[in-house]
């Protein structure tokens, strides 16, 4: 048997030895773990941001100021010019109305094909999921598949094919082509968001008798906010940032913007007018830059209200 | 086996499931009547859920045929069924409210805003629920959680209520109390329920009759205490009951007073009630005795069987001590009170009724 009474006075004799470790383990600011993590972070942050910084500072300079070759010092006299030349007057080929005509284009291919895109394979991806109807397998194999298959490979027979329906150069031909290439990865996360969901839920609101489209639009789109915010952070710079399919599928006054900014940049004639073709650039990247900025909250937000399980 | 049900509230003909080539249940027949209590008892995987999900009709059968108030509805969608489901994880559409929640179902099928106000007032009366009906599910509890899913099933106006394992996600004390409500639930309401668990508890307790399934197959269909102190064969009566029966590998004598003989202990079975003809022939068999039929000391020494034995181990549980012995060569345990100080290696005396004992072929593991 264990002496209790000496067990106690053990106990307090312990405690009252102050001088050993006692509360949270002290941390120092200048550790070598710190010092390493950090020091990794400064480096890679820098890494990515002096191309963005030189990109800034000379599309501020004047073209004088830029022939002095010192790429990284700030502008002495900042100017917009190039700014408003990129936007309004640049020219491209016949047209001298800058990057605007090809903004508007880029808008007009980007968003039906975002939301033409997202409502196809969301609904593909819920009756994958939920609804496993004979040979869902194999539609779901074909269509992953179809995700590695060269894009050059069908760059050709897709012209051929938007020939001859005869909307071959137009708009709604490069909608299609962009709605029909996300499908696959786009059902893919679909499939694989709705799948995670609780089978229960969905067996519960068949037996409230609520059907394919009910189950879909009132109980699986309500709850999943975060992946399609995911999939129109994905569609939204796929498809801005898209060049092949631009230049192969419209005709010059339809081209989107990156095809008019490749234009203005790679145009032969004249001098190379660098502070323009920054100017340019941040405005061709300037879609994609906000709708991460603006979604990646919401993002953020959509997850953390996720995580409190229903 | 039981009395035909004159008018069933759900009746299942030759039910068969087949998912590819693996068969998850077999010509399954049950009945159940009127305002019945019916408990699918088994392990995992043996069936019972899926039957549930087959009654439901949000699995399609392979074969067979299932009537619900003398409808068929084999071929109908669950909503047309008249049933009401209650599933593990609550179930519970996470972006609406209580109010909302057991509103779906109705809102869906149009009815009257005045009558799902009337129903959801009721339900909620019932279940005590009326200070949340506001609130969402996450703001919830989990057993306000299993009550609203309950309510949701009883808004739906139905004639068969379904639980999938209701009380599998709360914790002991909360299922506990959940169990007497859902009994108390039966009695008011008075309606027929199907409950599928794999916990015995609440199977003895909740049930008119049990099902005991195992492999697709319904082993025995009878009343809890019959299932109890009758299994038909080793896995119902290995099944049921906590601590779990002993069994003893032996050998029946045919004689005038059949035997079982194992290892130096022979058991005289006059008293017990073989099935049929079962004690007219020697052969191997299985005899199991409960842990709580078994008698300890004087009480022992009334009894018609006694034995010497030793304590091997002793198990204290609380409200009793299981002790474990050896009985002709093998491992078995009893029950005791608490206060009966036993330590290992004291000398006691054992005895129980053969009666109240369960023989079972070796080879078949059937009753004998």
């Amino acid at each position: 048997m264990v002496d209790v009474a000496s067990l106690s006075t053990g106990a307090q004799a312990l405690r009252r030895d102050a001088a050993g470790p006692s509360g949270p383990k002290p941390r120092h600011a200048l550790s070598r773990r710190n010092i390493f993590l950090y020091g990794t972070l400064i480096v890679v942050a820098l890494y990515y941001l002096l191309p963005l910084y030189v990109m800034i500072v000379t599309s501020l300079k004047g073209m004088p100021e830029i022939r002095l070759g010192n790429i990284f010092s700030p502008p002495v006299e900042i100017t917009f010019e190039p700014w408003v030349k990129a936007w309004a007057t640049a020219c491209t080929g016949l047209n001298c109305d800058g990057l605007s005509r090809g903004f508007w284009n880029s808008v007009r291919i980007t968003v039906p094909s975002v939301i033409l895109s997202i409502a196809i394979a969301s609904v593909n991806g819920y009756a994958l999921a939920n609804w496993r109807f004979k040979g869902a397998d194999t539609f779901f194999i074909i269509l992953i598949v179809g995700a590695f298959i060269p894009y050059q490979v069908m760059i050709y027979p897709i012209v051929i094919i938007l020939r001859e329906i005869g909307i071959y150069g137009s708009l709604t031909g490069l909608v299609i082509v962009h709605s029909i290439f996300g499908m696959p990865i786009l059902t893919l996360l679909f499939r694989n968001y709705f799948t995670s969901m609780p089978e229960e839920l969905f067996r519960a609101a068949r037996v409230d008798g609520a059907g394919f489209w009910g189950i879909y639009l009132r109980i699986m789109l309500p709850m999943s906010l975060p992946i399609f915010v995911v999939a129109i952070i994905l569609q939204v710079t796929g498809i801005w940032n898209d060049f092949l399919f631009g230049v192969v599928y419209t005709r010059p006054d339809t081209y989107p913007m990156t095809v008019q900014l490749n234009n203005i940049v790679n145009s032969v004639q004249g001098v190379k007018e660098y502070n323009v073709n920054m100017a340019a650039t941040i405005l061709t990247g300037l879609v994609p830059l906000i709708v991460y900025f603006i979604s990646g909250k919401l993002f953020v937000r959509g997850i953390a209200a996720g995580a409190v399980k229903g | 086996m039981e009395a035909d049900i004159a008018n069933p509230s759900v009746s299942i003909q030759d039910l068969s499931l087949n998912f590819g080539a693996v068969s998850v249940l077999q010509t399954l027949n049950l009945d159940v009547a009127e305002g019945e209590f019916i408990v699918l008892l088994g392990p995992s995987g043996c069936g019972k859920s899926t039957l549930l999900n087959c009654i439901a009709g949000l699995l399609d059968i392979s074969d067979g045929r299932i009537f619900i108030k003398g409808k068929n509805v084999t071929w109908e969608e669950p909503k047309d069924r008249g049933i009401g489901m209650v599933f593990q994880s609550y179930a519970l559409y996470p972006q609406m409210t209580v109010e909302r929640n057991l509103s779906f179902g109705l809102r869906v099928a149009g009815v009257p805003k005045e009558e799902i106000a009337k129903r959801i007032a009721r339900a909620a009366e019932i279940l005590q629920i009326e200070p949340l009906l506001q609130r969402k599910p996450s703001a919830l509890s989990g057993g306000q959680r299993q009550r609203v899913a309950i309510g949701r099933a009883l808004v739906r106006d139905v004639d068969v209520f379904l639980f999938d394992e209701p009380l599998s996600n709360l914790d002991a004390k909360l299922r506990s109390e959940l169990r007497v409500e859902i009994k108390l639930l039966h009695r008011r309401l008075q309606n027929t329920m199907i409950y599928v668990t794999h916990d015995q508890i609440e199977a003895m307790t909740l049930a008119d009759r049990i099902a005991v399934m195992r492999g697709g197959v319904i082993q025995q269909l009878d009343a809890p205490q019959t299932i109890y102190n009758r299994p038909v064969n080793r896995f119902v009566a290995g099944f049921l009951g906590s601590p779990a029966m002993n069994f003893l590998k032996g050998e029946l004598e045919a004689g005038a007073v059949p035997v079982f003989k194992a290892d130096g202990v022979s058991v005289p079975l006059g008293r017990y009630q073989f099935d049929g003809d079962g004690g007219r022939a020697a052969k191997p068999c299985i005899f199991g005795i409960r842990p709580e039929h078994i008698a300890f000391g004087d009480a022992a020494g009334a009894m018609p069987f006694t034995a010497e034995s030793t304590v091997e181990i002793v198990d204290p549980m609380g409200s009793d001590t299981l002790v474990w012995t050896k009985l002709g060569g093998q491992i078995i345990s009893f029950r005791v009170e608490a206060d009966k100080t036993l330590r290992n290696g004291d000398a006691i005396r054992i005895g129980f009724d053969p009666a109240r004992a369960s023989l079972f072929d070796a080879q078949t593991d059937n009753r004998l």
